[in-house]
Protein backbone atom coordinates (compact mmCIF):
# COMPACT_ATOMS: atom_id res chain seq x y z
CA UNK A 1 0.00 0.00 0.00
CA UNK A 2 1.11 3.17 -0.82
CA UNK A 3 1.62 6.62 1.88
CA UNK A 4 -0.51 9.46 1.00
CA UNK A 5 0.22 12.92 1.68
CA UNK A 6 -2.05 15.71 1.47
CA UNK A 7 -1.03 19.55 1.19
CA UNK A 8 -3.61 21.23 2.30
CA UNK A 9 -3.56 25.37 1.59
CA UNK A 10 -4.19 27.60 4.25
CA UNK A 11 -7.64 28.97 2.32
CA UNK A 12 -9.08 25.49 3.74
CA UNK A 13 -8.90 26.60 7.24
CA UNK A 14 -9.59 30.36 7.22
CA UNK A 15 -12.74 31.12 8.49
CA UNK A 16 -13.18 27.75 10.34
CA UNK A 17 -14.15 27.36 13.90
CA UNK A 18 -11.23 25.37 16.04
CA UNK A 19 -13.37 22.47 16.21
CA UNK A 20 -13.98 22.39 12.84
CA UNK A 21 -10.17 22.36 12.23
CA UNK A 22 -9.53 19.78 14.35
CA UNK A 23 -12.39 17.56 13.28
CA UNK A 24 -11.14 17.80 9.83
CA UNK A 25 -7.46 16.61 10.63
CA UNK A 26 -8.38 14.07 12.78
CA UNK A 27 -10.68 12.35 9.66
CA UNK A 28 -8.28 12.71 7.51
CA UNK A 29 -4.98 10.92 9.94
CA UNK A 30 -7.80 8.37 10.71
CA UNK A 31 -8.13 7.60 7.04
CA UNK A 32 -4.22 7.09 7.27
CA UNK A 33 -3.40 10.17 5.58
CA UNK A 34 -0.38 12.30 6.15
CA UNK A 35 -1.38 16.37 6.28
CA UNK A 36 0.61 19.23 5.33
CA UNK A 37 -0.97 22.31 6.32
CA UNK A 38 -0.26 25.49 4.92
CA UNK A 39 -0.87 27.15 8.85
CA UNK A 40 0.10 26.34 12.26
CA UNK A 41 -2.12 25.76 15.05
CA UNK A 42 -3.06 27.63 18.05
CA UNK A 43 -1.43 26.17 21.42
CA UNK A 44 -5.82 26.08 22.09
CA UNK A 45 -6.11 24.37 18.91
CA UNK A 46 -3.21 21.63 19.71
CA UNK A 47 -4.51 20.85 22.75
CA UNK A 48 -8.33 20.28 21.62
CA UNK A 49 -6.25 18.00 18.86
CA UNK A 50 -4.55 15.91 21.50
CA UNK A 51 -7.61 15.50 23.42
CA UNK A 52 -10.00 14.35 20.62
CA UNK A 53 -7.41 12.40 19.03
CA UNK A 54 -7.29 10.33 22.97
CA UNK A 55 -11.05 10.39 22.97
CA UNK A 56 -10.20 8.05 19.22
CA UNK A 57 -7.59 5.87 20.00
CA UNK A 58 -8.36 2.32 19.17
CA UNK A 59 -5.16 -0.84 18.87
CA UNK A 60 -5.29 -0.02 15.22
CA UNK A 61 -5.37 3.63 16.16
CA UNK A 62 -2.84 4.63 18.60
CA UNK A 63 -2.90 8.61 18.14
CA UNK A 64 -0.89 11.03 16.10
CA UNK A 65 2.04 12.83 15.21
CA UNK A 66 2.78 16.31 15.07
CA UNK A 67 4.90 19.23 14.20
CA UNK A 68 5.05 22.56 13.35
CA UNK A 69 7.41 24.99 11.62
CA UNK A 70 6.91 28.54 10.85
CA UNK A 71 7.08 31.52 12.91
CA UNK A 72 7.23 30.94 16.66
CA UNK A 73 5.27 33.03 19.06
CA UNK A 74 7.83 33.49 21.46
CA UNK A 75 8.47 37.29 21.46
CA UNK A 76 6.01 39.78 22.32
CA UNK A 77 5.35 41.47 19.05
CA UNK A 78 4.32 37.99 17.51
CA UNK A 79 2.63 37.28 20.44
CA UNK A 80 0.53 40.35 20.15
CA UNK A 81 0.09 39.56 16.38
CA UNK A 82 -1.36 36.26 17.11
CA UNK A 83 -3.39 37.44 19.90
CA UNK A 84 -4.69 39.99 17.24
CA UNK A 85 -5.34 37.55 15.12
CA UNK A 86 -2.73 38.28 12.31
CA UNK A 87 -1.60 35.38 10.83
CA UNK A 88 1.39 33.29 11.53
CA UNK A 89 2.88 32.06 8.50
CA UNK A 90 4.33 28.44 8.92
CA UNK A 91 2.93 25.02 8.55
CA UNK A 92 2.14 21.79 10.22
CA UNK A 93 2.83 17.88 9.75
CA UNK A 94 0.78 15.79 11.12
CA UNK A 95 -0.03 12.15 10.75
CA UNK A 96 -1.36 8.73 11.68
CA UNK A 97 1.42 7.22 14.49
CA UNK A 98 1.34 3.62 12.98
CA UNK A 99 2.14 5.28 9.66
CA UNK A 100 4.66 8.37 10.86
CA UNK A 101 7.36 7.25 12.78
CA UNK A 102 8.85 10.38 13.60
CA UNK A 103 8.36 13.96 12.94
CA UNK A 104 11.69 15.96 13.67
CA UNK A 105 12.08 20.07 13.87
CA UNK A 106 15.81 21.74 13.87
CA UNK A 107 16.37 25.08 13.35
CA UNK A 108 15.66 25.12 9.77
CA UNK A 109 13.68 22.29 8.70
CA UNK A 110 10.76 19.78 9.52
CA UNK A 111 11.94 15.71 8.89
CA UNK A 112 9.34 13.03 9.20
CA UNK A 113 10.09 9.31 8.85
CA UNK A 114 7.08 7.14 7.26
CA UNK A 115 6.77 4.07 7.16
CA UNK A 116 4.18 1.08 7.12
CA UNK A 117 3.90 -1.31 10.35
CA UNK B 1 15.27 52.18 30.24
CA UNK B 2 18.37 49.64 31.61
CA UNK B 3 19.69 52.42 33.38
CA UNK B 4 16.91 53.55 35.10
CA UNK B 5 15.86 50.26 36.14
CA UNK B 6 19.15 49.94 38.06
CA UNK B 7 18.64 52.66 39.88
CA UNK B 8 14.93 51.23 40.80
CA UNK B 9 17.01 47.92 41.71
CA UNK B 10 19.57 50.07 44.04
CA UNK B 11 16.51 52.00 45.33
CA UNK B 12 14.70 48.71 46.75
CA UNK B 13 17.76 47.61 48.21
CA UNK B 14 17.62 51.25 49.98
CA UNK B 15 14.40 50.28 51.20
CA UNK B 16 11.98 52.62 48.62
CA UNK B 17 9.86 49.41 48.85
CA UNK B 18 6.15 51.10 48.39
CA UNK B 19 7.42 53.54 45.92
CA UNK B 20 9.19 51.29 44.01
CA UNK B 21 6.19 48.66 43.63
CA UNK B 22 4.46 51.77 41.84
CA UNK B 23 6.49 52.28 39.86
CA UNK B 24 7.16 48.55 38.86
CA UNK B 25 3.32 48.36 38.15
CA UNK B 26 3.68 51.32 36.39
CA UNK B 27 6.04 49.61 34.33
CA UNK B 28 3.77 46.53 34.06
CA UNK B 29 0.61 48.62 33.02
CA UNK B 30 2.18 50.53 29.98
CA UNK B 31 2.80 48.77 26.64
CA UNK B 32 6.55 48.90 27.37
CA UNK B 33 7.18 46.34 25.02
CA UNK B 34 6.97 48.95 22.19
CA UNK B 35 10.37 50.46 23.19
CA UNK B 36 12.18 47.96 25.45
CA UNK B 37 14.35 46.16 23.12
CA UNK B 38 14.22 42.33 23.36
CA UNK B 39 17.13 41.09 24.77
CA UNK B 40 16.20 43.21 27.76
CA UNK B 41 12.44 41.69 28.04
CA UNK B 42 13.21 38.42 29.90
CA UNK B 43 15.67 40.23 32.17
CA UNK B 44 12.51 42.90 33.36
CA UNK B 45 10.06 40.33 33.00
CA UNK B 46 11.88 38.32 36.02
CA UNK B 47 12.84 41.33 37.70
CA UNK B 48 8.85 42.31 37.84
CA UNK B 49 8.14 38.53 38.97
CA UNK B 50 10.77 38.68 41.64
CA UNK B 51 10.06 42.20 43.30
CA UNK B 52 5.85 41.03 43.17
CA UNK B 53 7.05 37.83 45.27
CA UNK B 54 9.12 40.00 47.43
CA UNK B 55 6.64 42.62 47.34
CA UNK B 56 3.57 40.44 48.35
CA UNK B 57 5.43 38.24 50.70
CA UNK B 58 5.91 41.73 52.52
CA UNK B 59 2.63 43.18 52.59
CA UNK B 60 -0.18 40.17 51.54
CA UNK B 61 -1.86 36.92 52.95
CA UNK B 62 -0.48 34.04 52.08
CA UNK B 63 -3.30 31.46 50.47
CA UNK B 64 -2.74 28.78 48.92
CA UNK B 65 -2.21 28.11 45.23
CA UNK B 66 -2.03 24.57 43.00
CA UNK B 67 1.24 23.91 41.72
CA UNK B 68 0.73 20.78 38.79
CA UNK B 69 3.22 19.00 37.37
CA UNK B 70 3.19 18.42 33.46
CA UNK B 71 5.11 17.13 30.73
CA UNK B 72 5.75 13.42 28.77
CA UNK B 73 5.73 10.48 30.33
CA UNK B 74 8.03 8.93 32.16
CA UNK B 75 10.15 12.58 32.52
CA UNK B 76 10.24 12.53 36.54
CA UNK B 77 7.42 14.10 37.58
CA UNK B 78 6.32 11.29 40.62
CA UNK B 79 9.42 11.41 41.55
CA UNK B 80 9.31 15.16 41.84
CA UNK B 81 5.97 15.08 43.36
CA UNK B 82 7.31 12.54 45.63
CA UNK B 83 10.58 14.34 46.62
CA UNK B 84 9.06 17.48 47.55
CA UNK B 85 6.15 15.78 49.13
CA UNK B 86 8.64 13.33 51.25
CA UNK B 87 10.59 16.37 52.21
CA UNK B 88 7.94 18.52 53.43
CA UNK B 89 5.53 16.21 54.80
CA UNK B 90 7.16 12.67 54.95
CA UNK B 91 4.84 10.70 52.93
CA UNK B 92 4.90 10.23 49.08
CA UNK B 93 2.10 11.28 46.22
CA UNK B 94 2.19 8.25 43.51
CA UNK B 95 4.25 5.48 42.32
CA UNK B 96 7.69 5.59 40.67
CA UNK B 97 7.51 3.12 37.58
CA UNK B 98 9.85 3.24 34.44
CA UNK B 99 6.91 1.96 32.80
CA UNK B 100 5.41 4.88 30.84
CA UNK B 101 2.05 6.35 31.93
CA UNK B 102 2.22 5.00 35.76
CA UNK B 103 0.40 8.09 36.70
CA UNK B 104 -3.21 7.57 34.58
CA UNK B 105 -5.05 9.84 36.50
CA UNK B 106 -4.30 13.30 38.87
CA UNK B 107 -2.71 12.52 42.14
CA UNK B 108 -3.44 15.41 44.89
CA UNK B 109 -1.20 16.00 47.70
CA UNK B 110 -2.84 18.87 49.67
CA UNK B 111 -1.06 21.87 52.06
CA UNK B 112 2.21 21.14 51.50
CA UNK B 113 4.23 23.82 53.63
CA UNK B 114 7.35 25.16 52.34
CA UNK B 115 10.08 27.15 54.27
CA UNK B 116 12.55 28.63 52.21
CA UNK B 117 14.49 32.27 53.28
CA UNK B 118 11.97 33.00 55.91
CA UNK B 119 9.35 32.68 53.44
CA UNK B 120 6.21 30.20 54.21
CA UNK B 121 3.98 29.17 51.26
CA UNK B 122 1.45 26.64 51.14
CA UNK B 123 0.56 24.44 48.15
CA UNK B 124 -1.24 22.11 46.73
CA UNK B 125 0.38 19.71 44.73
CA UNK B 126 -1.13 18.46 41.48
CA UNK B 127 0.87 15.08 39.91
CA UNK B 128 -0.49 15.10 36.57
CA UNK B 129 -0.34 11.95 34.27
CA UNK B 130 1.84 12.15 31.22
CA UNK B 131 0.52 13.99 28.29
CA UNK B 132 1.10 12.28 24.54
CA UNK B 133 -0.13 12.56 21.24
CA UNK B 134 -0.42 8.63 21.11
CA UNK B 135 -0.48 5.64 23.36
CA UNK B 136 0.01 2.51 21.53
CA UNK B 137 -0.43 -0.65 23.69
CA UNK B 138 2.36 -2.71 22.28
CA UNK B 139 4.97 -0.71 23.79
CA UNK B 140 4.08 -1.62 26.99
CA UNK B 141 4.06 -5.82 26.26
CA UNK B 142 7.62 -5.69 26.12
CA UNK B 143 7.68 -4.43 29.74
CA UNK B 144 6.14 -8.22 30.32
CA UNK B 145 2.49 -6.82 30.76
CA UNK B 146 0.03 -9.08 29.27
CA UNK B 147 -2.27 -8.33 26.24
CA UNK B 148 -5.29 -7.38 28.38
CA UNK B 149 -3.75 -5.10 31.03
CA UNK B 150 -1.57 -3.67 28.31
CA UNK B 151 -4.58 -2.38 26.63
CA UNK B 152 -6.43 -1.68 29.82
CA UNK B 153 -3.58 0.82 30.75
CA UNK B 154 -3.27 2.39 26.91
CA UNK B 155 -7.02 2.97 27.84
CA UNK B 156 -6.69 4.20 30.79
CA UNK B 157 -4.10 6.44 30.01
CA UNK B 158 -5.84 7.97 26.74
CA UNK B 159 -8.25 9.23 29.58
CA UNK B 160 -5.53 10.28 32.33
CA UNK B 161 -4.00 12.64 28.87
CA UNK B 162 -7.51 14.25 28.62
CA UNK B 163 -8.05 15.03 32.11
CA UNK B 164 -4.11 16.44 32.63
CA UNK B 165 -5.31 18.75 29.85
CA UNK B 166 -8.67 19.79 31.26
CA UNK B 167 -6.63 20.63 34.61
CA UNK B 168 -4.18 22.90 32.44
CA UNK B 169 -6.65 25.79 32.80
CA UNK B 170 -6.62 25.42 36.21
CA UNK B 171 -3.14 25.64 37.91
CA UNK B 172 -1.81 28.07 39.45
CA UNK B 173 1.87 27.49 38.60
CA UNK B 174 3.46 25.26 36.75
CA UNK B 175 6.30 22.63 36.49
CA UNK B 176 7.20 21.60 32.90
CA UNK B 177 9.15 18.76 33.60
CA UNK B 178 11.79 17.87 30.71
CA UNK B 179 13.82 14.75 30.78
CA UNK B 180 17.61 16.27 30.34
CA UNK B 181 18.63 13.50 28.32
CA UNK B 182 15.96 13.82 25.43
CA UNK B 183 15.17 16.26 22.83
CA UNK B 184 13.25 18.87 24.26
CA UNK B 185 11.55 20.08 21.24
CA UNK B 186 8.13 17.71 21.44
CA UNK B 187 5.07 18.65 20.61
CA UNK B 188 3.89 17.90 24.08
CA UNK B 189 6.26 20.11 25.71
CA UNK B 190 4.96 22.74 23.02
CA UNK B 191 1.33 22.86 23.84
CA UNK B 192 1.80 22.90 27.56
CA UNK B 193 4.05 25.47 27.03
CA UNK B 194 1.53 27.10 24.53
CA UNK B 195 -1.29 27.02 26.47
CA UNK B 196 0.01 28.02 30.24
CA UNK B 197 1.73 30.91 27.97
CA UNK B 198 -1.81 32.23 26.38
CA UNK B 199 -3.13 32.41 30.33
CA UNK B 200 0.12 34.13 32.12
CA UNK B 201 0.31 30.89 34.11
CA UNK B 202 3.75 30.86 35.75
CA UNK B 203 6.21 28.72 34.48
CA UNK B 204 9.24 26.93 35.91
CA UNK B 205 11.12 24.59 33.59
CA UNK B 206 12.39 22.02 35.51
CA UNK B 207 14.94 19.93 33.53
CA UNK B 208 15.32 16.78 35.27
CA UNK B 209 18.32 13.82 35.09
CA UNK B 210 20.79 15.68 35.71
CA UNK B 211 22.80 12.80 37.17
CA UNK B 212 22.88 10.91 33.97
CA UNK B 213 26.30 11.52 31.69
CA UNK B 214 23.90 12.13 28.81
CA UNK B 215 21.87 14.33 30.04
CA UNK B 216 22.46 18.03 28.52
CA UNK B 217 20.34 20.61 30.19
CA UNK B 218 21.91 23.51 28.27
CA UNK B 219 19.41 22.03 25.00
CA UNK B 220 16.52 22.90 27.38
CA UNK B 221 17.46 26.50 28.02
CA UNK B 222 18.33 27.08 24.16
CA UNK B 223 14.84 25.28 23.08
CA UNK B 224 12.91 27.85 25.60
CA UNK B 225 14.91 31.15 26.32
CA UNK B 226 12.11 32.84 27.55
CA UNK B 227 11.61 30.80 30.68
CA UNK B 228 13.42 29.92 33.78
CA UNK B 229 15.00 26.44 33.54
CA UNK B 230 16.40 24.72 36.80
CA UNK B 231 18.52 21.65 37.02
CA UNK B 232 17.95 19.01 38.76
CA UNK B 233 17.94 15.28 39.33
CA UNK B 234 14.60 13.62 41.47
CA UNK B 235 16.93 10.41 41.80
CA UNK B 236 19.45 11.73 43.76
CA UNK B 237 17.70 15.20 45.03
CA UNK B 238 20.82 17.31 43.32
CA UNK B 239 19.67 20.85 43.28
CA UNK B 240 16.28 20.08 44.85
CA UNK B 241 16.88 23.52 47.15
CA UNK B 242 17.35 25.37 43.97
CA UNK B 243 13.58 24.31 43.35
CA UNK B 244 12.30 25.15 46.48
CA UNK B 245 13.84 28.72 46.24
CA UNK B 246 12.30 28.99 42.71
CA UNK B 247 9.28 28.20 43.40
CA UNK B 248 8.90 29.90 46.86
CA UNK B 249 9.50 33.68 44.48
CA UNK B 250 7.48 32.49 41.72
CA UNK B 251 4.66 32.56 43.71
N1 LIG C 1 18.49 8.65 36.49
C1 LIG C 1 17.35 9.25 36.86
N2 LIG C 1 16.17 8.61 36.70
C2 LIG C 1 15.04 9.23 37.08
C3 LIG C 1 15.05 10.54 37.64
N3 LIG C 1 13.77 10.90 37.91
C4 LIG C 1 12.99 9.85 37.53
N4 LIG C 1 13.75 8.83 37.04
C5 LIG C 1 13.28 7.53 36.51
O1 LIG C 1 12.45 7.78 35.36
C6 LIG C 1 11.38 6.84 35.33
C7 LIG C 1 10.06 7.58 35.31
O2 LIG C 1 9.87 8.26 36.54
P1 LIG C 1 8.46 8.79 37.01
O3 LIG C 1 8.67 9.66 38.18
O4 LIG C 1 7.50 7.67 37.17
O5 LIG C 1 8.05 9.66 35.72
P2 LIG C 1 6.63 10.32 35.33
O6 LIG C 1 6.00 9.39 34.35
O7 LIG C 1 7.00 11.62 34.68
O8 LIG C 1 5.84 10.50 36.58
C8 LIG C 1 11.54 5.95 36.54
O9 LIG C 1 12.22 4.78 36.14
C9 LIG C 1 12.39 6.79 37.49
O10 LIG C 1 13.17 6.01 38.37
C10 LIG C 1 16.32 11.21 37.81
O11 LIG C 1 16.46 12.34 38.28
N5 LIG C 1 17.43 10.50 37.39
MG1 LIG D 1 3.97 9.80 37.00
Amino acid sequence: MAIQIELIPSTVFSGKEQDEKVRFILNMVRRDKILVLEATLSPVEEKLLIEKTMDHVTKDFPGIEIASFGEEAVDLKSKLVRFLGGRMSGFTVVGPSNLVKEVKRDPDKLSLWAAHK
Amino acid sequence: MFFNLSHLIFRAKQGGVALLHGAVQFIQDIPWIFYIPEKMQMPIGNFIKWFNALFNGFFKKKKTFSLGLYGNPNVGKTSIANRISLDWTGTEVGVVSEIPHETRTVQKKERISLRVDGREITMNLLDMPGIATKVDYRDFLKYGLSQAESQQRAKEATKGIVEAIKWLDNVDVALVVMDATQDPYTQVNITILGNLEARSIPIIIVANKIDLKKAKPEKIREAFPQHEVVEISALTGENIEKLYKTIAYNT
